[in-house]
């Protein structure tokens, strides 16, 4: 462990000890537990190029020939509505979800994390309350909800709950970060006349950075995933996404198509893993790199 | 400090700021209402109203189609008494919190510990690590996990164990398995929150000449806890919801012969397939009473290992 | 400060942002329509059906341009919440496929319309009237049966006749078929089928082999514990012989034809419904029949045509008439006959039946070959079953794995499963 206990970004002249071995040791056991992990991820990349008879029957890894058939049929689409049209309600979806929780959960987890108000304690635990009931029992008064305000079949109920901070998760996450600042950081800026909205943002925004990539981050893939929701609300196939659009090879009282499946699968994966990749790296700066200005 | 107008609720909330030195005090609690605006509206229309809602169902027979007529207790008291299911399913869901919680939070902390001690390939191992907690539980993740542990699948034909998902004894470590293996979500949070700490803090301990053990005990530990604590909490309150991952690799029956019927599983089979959501929401709102004592704890022990920088010394 | 990544940063927000914008005008998108009468239609089913449906609808528009038909369709599971979710709303579409397991459940929720009143737009004549009862609750008629299937056992032909075990055929009992099987296992070294336990729809068949049925005519529970009981020992003691398939490939069964035993290569027949097994062509090298199911010993049959999908009206629907036209035009349209071919099953107008049948190919034929060697010699079927049979279909599978992991006895899991079934019903 004494090995692992050392920060990268400490400064070089501790950092720089020779301890290379255990470096090497860090590396080759990193690379041992990714083999085990990704091996799930090669089977299924493998299973969306095997022809129909092999992808459940069959327990081998590699197909026995690459059956690209099965991307084209999934490249056609669904319901006569294109993998394009398909992809960019998905990104839609996602997007909006992403803006709307970045920004009202940062605001909620503020207030929470910083400022005084009547209530704040019930109020607090309300919140955390919240992620603890099973999301199925409020799904129907929800879609109740939903439908009196005319928004089923439209977008608004899979994007205004997020502007509208529900998803308690992040609120905490954020709430925990922020709490996590030193107080003298907001006292300076007080005492230079900054009120409560400037030290929300010039000073508080900028160092919780990592905590709203992680919003983000998390925010577009589950968002993206979230099969349920977007099953109950859009009713029109102009409407799909990816997600839902998967499961329509998958009919357990017809023919169920897995290969197109597998297919529709990695093409569904392939944008959040480049959200992922693009979103990540911002992940790294946080105030140990910016460093303190305070 | 002065730690004035917030009462001790079972979830502790964080502390106030100190008074402000300038500016009146409504002033600034009109702030806080500007700021949280958003999270009221949400929390009344699509929080509190539907929550409201679902504890009413709780007391009355409801089966989705005709109106709910009030049946008193009759659902609690049918759950505790003549539900045998109902028991299997608690005791299914407090298994796997106890397997899946520790070794993902474990393996999260690790691998984020490993990761900051990287220079070269970082964004590499830390997007690889990470690839499987992009996939959900999707169909497509359901019918690969079955692959490799069915009879014939792979880790049968490496340990000779015959089939996990089919056996009731292994099918439950099999669904435990796949949590465990998506755990980029927790490692992600604790990497953000390595992240924040100051690198200052390094830099004054090893002038005071702490090494590198004295370093992660007495910096990183610390400064990590409010994230530590955040995951602990939130990864507890999940698995105690865990739907998807038995729901998938189930698909939906909980099988074989109820080994996997989670808690949720079986709450959405009540209400879902058999149409008695007044049932399933008296299963809810039990849920929710366990969940929230089992969080009040959490938050109590909290008290004596969790540091808020914000806070200062204590 | 690191510029670069920061502008990168405020690039990507930005490209969010935009999205977010985007994705709120889409979603005002609502009142298409031209005043024209706009239809939902929902069903479920695959890419395939989808494609039919969507042509079909198509030519009914051309023929009906005041109305645009809106349709929507999922796979079997996801459709089932969907519905359930939106008929709750208040929210049911106009047109919608339904279940036989949902009618009593919907009619009795007041979902669907009384198809009495719209008669006039909905021409039934042509339907076999024990089949056309089965949408009917309480001598209302709720929905109308779109195509009807049966159910079979679907083997391995190569591997059946290598064994040189007596084919399956017409008229043979239970007990035939269990020797049958015996005879597969020492035959071909693997269960001679899957193990039709867990399945409420054989034990259904087996049931009505003897005279009787799952649920009395007032929705009430039509069989014993006893009956349960020796249903479930004489597969469980055919599974403890290793002449069907044990209990951890039996679990994994989840209405695919992938996870059956047949599919997986590891038995030689299967119990399924005629349609869906055209799925096994494709992972069964050796090609498979279809063969009746085992009647009862003294040659009483089992099974009968059963609806596979039905259609039925919202009750709330502002176009009732249109609606109505709508089904006629799915049901009894010749055109839309050729366009929709036996994708929901066997045609139950029979005019139409007999019109099409000789332009079905490959599995269809299959199918409608099977279904005419039975024309005549079944019983009608049951009313549908009460809405309690949605949870009871489950609790069947689960109490019988007690039996096949060797948990409980055969008659203390049928007992469990009587006091369960009764308390669901009487709720």
């Amino acid at each position: 462990m004494t090995t692992t206990a050392t920060p990268a970004d400490a400064p070089t002249t501790v950092a720089r000890k020779p301890v290379r071995w255990g470096r090497v040791a860090v590396h080759l056991g990193c690379l041992a537990a990714l083999l085990v992990m990704l091996y799930p991820l090669a089977w299924l990349l493998a299973t969306s190029l095997k022809p129909a008879d092999e992808v459940i029957a069959s327990l081998n890894l590699l197909p026995s020939h690459l059956e690209w058939s099965n991307y084209k049929t999934a490249l056609d689409g669904v319901n006569g509505v294109s993998v394009w049209r398909l992809l960019g309600n998905s990104l839609l979806i996602a997007g909006g979800a992403v803006v709307g929780n970045v920004i009202s959960c940062s605001l909620a987890a503020y207030a929470f994390a910083r400022l005084r108000f009547r209530f704040r304690g019930p109020m607090f635990a309300f919140m955390i309350a919240t992620i603890m009931l099973p999301h199925h029992a409020v799904l129907i008064p929800q879609y109740i909800i939903f439908n009196k305000l005319g928004m089923v079949n439209t977008y608004w109920p899979l994007i205004l709950p997020k502007f509208l901070a529900t998803e308690a998760f992040f609120v905490f996450l954020m709430v925990q970060f922020m709490r996590g600042l030193p107080r003298e950081l907001e006292e300076a800026a007080r005492i230079d006349g900054c009120g409560p909205f400037r030290s929300f943002f010039q000073v508080i925004l900028p160092l919780t950075r990592p905590a709203l990539i992680t919003t983000a981050i998390f925010t577009f893939i589950w968002t993206w995933n979230d099969f349920f929701t977007q099953l109950i609300y859009l009713f029109d196939p102009d409407k799909f996404t990816l997600t839902l659009a998967l499961r329509s090879f998958v009919d357990a009282s017809s023919q169920s198509a897995f290969g197109p499946m597998f297919a529709m699968s990695v093409i569904a994966l392939l944008p959040i893993v480049l959200f992922f990749l693009a979103f990540q790296r911002f992940l790294v700066e946080g105030m140990a790199s910016s460093g303190l200005k305070g | 400090m002065t730690t004035t107008d917030v009462p001790a609720p079972t979830a502790r909330p964080p502390r106030p700021a100190p008074a402000a030195k300038r500016r009146p005090k409504r002033e600034r609690e009109g702030a806080a209402w500007v700021f949280l605006s958003p999270w009221v509206l949400g929390a009344i229309v699509l929080t509190l109203l539907p929550m409201a809602v679902s504890l009413y169902l709780s007391f009355t027979d409801y089966d989705l189609f005709n109106p709910p007529h009030w049946v008193g207790l009759r659902n609690y008291i049918q759950m505790f008494t003549q539900d045998p299911r109902y028991w299997r399913s608690v005791v299914t869901t407090l298994t796997y919190v106890v397997i899946a919680v520790p070794l993902q939070l474990a393996l999260a902390l690790v691998v984020a510990l490993a990761l900051k001690t990287m220079r070269r390939g970082k964004g590499f191992y830390r997007s690889a690590f990470y690839a499987p907690s992009l996939l959900g539980a999707s169909m497509s993740v359901a019918l690969v996990w079955r692959a490799v542990f069915n009879d014939g699948g792979t880790v049968d034909n490496l340990l000779g164990t015959g089939g996990w998902v089919n056996k009731p004894g292994w099918a439950l470590v099999a669904v435990a398995l796949l949590t465990v293996w998506q755990f980029g979500a927790p490692m992600v949070i604790f990497l953000a929150g390595l992240q924040q700490i100051p690198a200052e803090l390094y830099e004054a301990a090893a002038v005071d000449g702490a090494g590198r053990w004295r370093q992660f005990l007495s910096i990183t530990v610390p400064m990590l806890s409010p994230v530590l604590f955040f995951n602990l909490v939130l990864q507890t309150i999940q698995a105690f919801q865990a739907f998807t991952p038995a729901f998938a690799v189930s698909g939906g029956k909980g099988g074989p012969a109820d080994s996997t019927l989670f808690y949720t599983l079986y709450l959405y089979d009540r209400g879902f397939v058999a149409s008695h959501m007044g049932y399933a929401s008296a299963m809810a709102w039990v849920l929710l009473l366990v969940i929230g004592a089992v969080t009040a704890v959490l938050f109590r022990t909290s008290r004596s290992w969790v540091f808020y920088a914000s806070e200062g010394d204590r | 400060m690191p510029g670069h990544r920061t502008k990168g940063f405020c690039a990507a927000a930005a490209a969010l942002v935009l999205s977010a914008v985007l994705a709120g005008c889409g979603g005002s998108g609502e009142s298409a329509g031209g005043g024209k009468v706009v239809l939902r239609y929902t069903w479920w089913g695959n890419p395939d059906r989808a494609a039919r449906t969507e042509q079909a609808v198509a030519l009914f528009e051309k023929q009906h341009p005041n109305v645009r038909v809106q349709t929507s369709f999922s796979g079997y599971d996801a459709y089932k919440q969907k519905l359930a979710i939106q008929a709750t709303g208040g929210d049911a579409p106009d047109v919608m496929q339904l279940d036989y397991r949902q009618i009593d459940q919907y009619a009795s929720g007041h979902v669907l319309l009384d198809l009495g009143k719209v008669k006039g737009d909905l021409r039934t004549a042509e339907i076999d009237p024990g089949l056309l009862a089965t949408g009917r609750v309480d001598g209302t008629q709720y929905a109308v049966p779109q195509g009807r299937g049966t159910e079979t056992v679907v083997y391995d032909v190569k591997a059946w006749k290598a064994s040189g075990v007596v084919l399956p055929r017409k008229g043979w009992t239970w007990s035939q078929w269990a020797d049958a099987v015996r005879a597969l296992v020492k035959k071909t070294g693997r269960p001679g089928a899957t193990d039709p336990g867990q399945s409420e729809d054989a034990f259904e068949v087996w049931l009505r082999g003897q005279g009787k049925a799952l649920y009395t005519n007032s929705g009430g529970l039509g069989f014993t514990a006893d009956d349960l009981a020796r249903w479930w020992t004489f597969t469980d003691r055919l599974r403890r012989e290793g002449a069907v398939s044990p209990a951890e490939q039996t679990t994994q069964l989840d209405g695919s034809v992938e996870n059956t035993p047949l599919g997986r290569g590891k038995a030689t027949a299967d119990f399924n419904w005629d349609a869906p097994s055209s799925g096994y062509l494709a992972l069964v090298k050796g090609g498979v029949a279809l063969a009746p199911m085992p009647s009862g010993e003294d040659g009483t049959p089992g099974q009968y045509f059963k609806p596979s999908m039905f259609l039925g009206i919202g009750a709330h629907t502002g176009h009732r008439k249109e609606a109505a036209a709508l089904i006629d035009f799915l049901l009894n349209d010749r055109q839309a006959a050729k366009i929709l071919g036996a994708t929901r099953g066997i045609p139950v107008n029979e005019t139409i039946r007999e019109q099409t049948a000789s332009q079905l190919k490959d599995f269809d034929k299959t199918v409608a070959d099977f279904q005419s060697s039975l024309e005549g010699s079944l019983k009608d079927p049951p009313q549908a079953p009460p809405s309690g049979d949605n949870a009871l279909q489950t609790t069947f599978q689960r109490d019988y794995d007690q039996v096949s992991y060797e948990r409980m006895s055969p008659r203390r899991a049928a007992e469990n499963y009587v006091t369960e079934a009764k308390a669901e019903l009487r709720s």
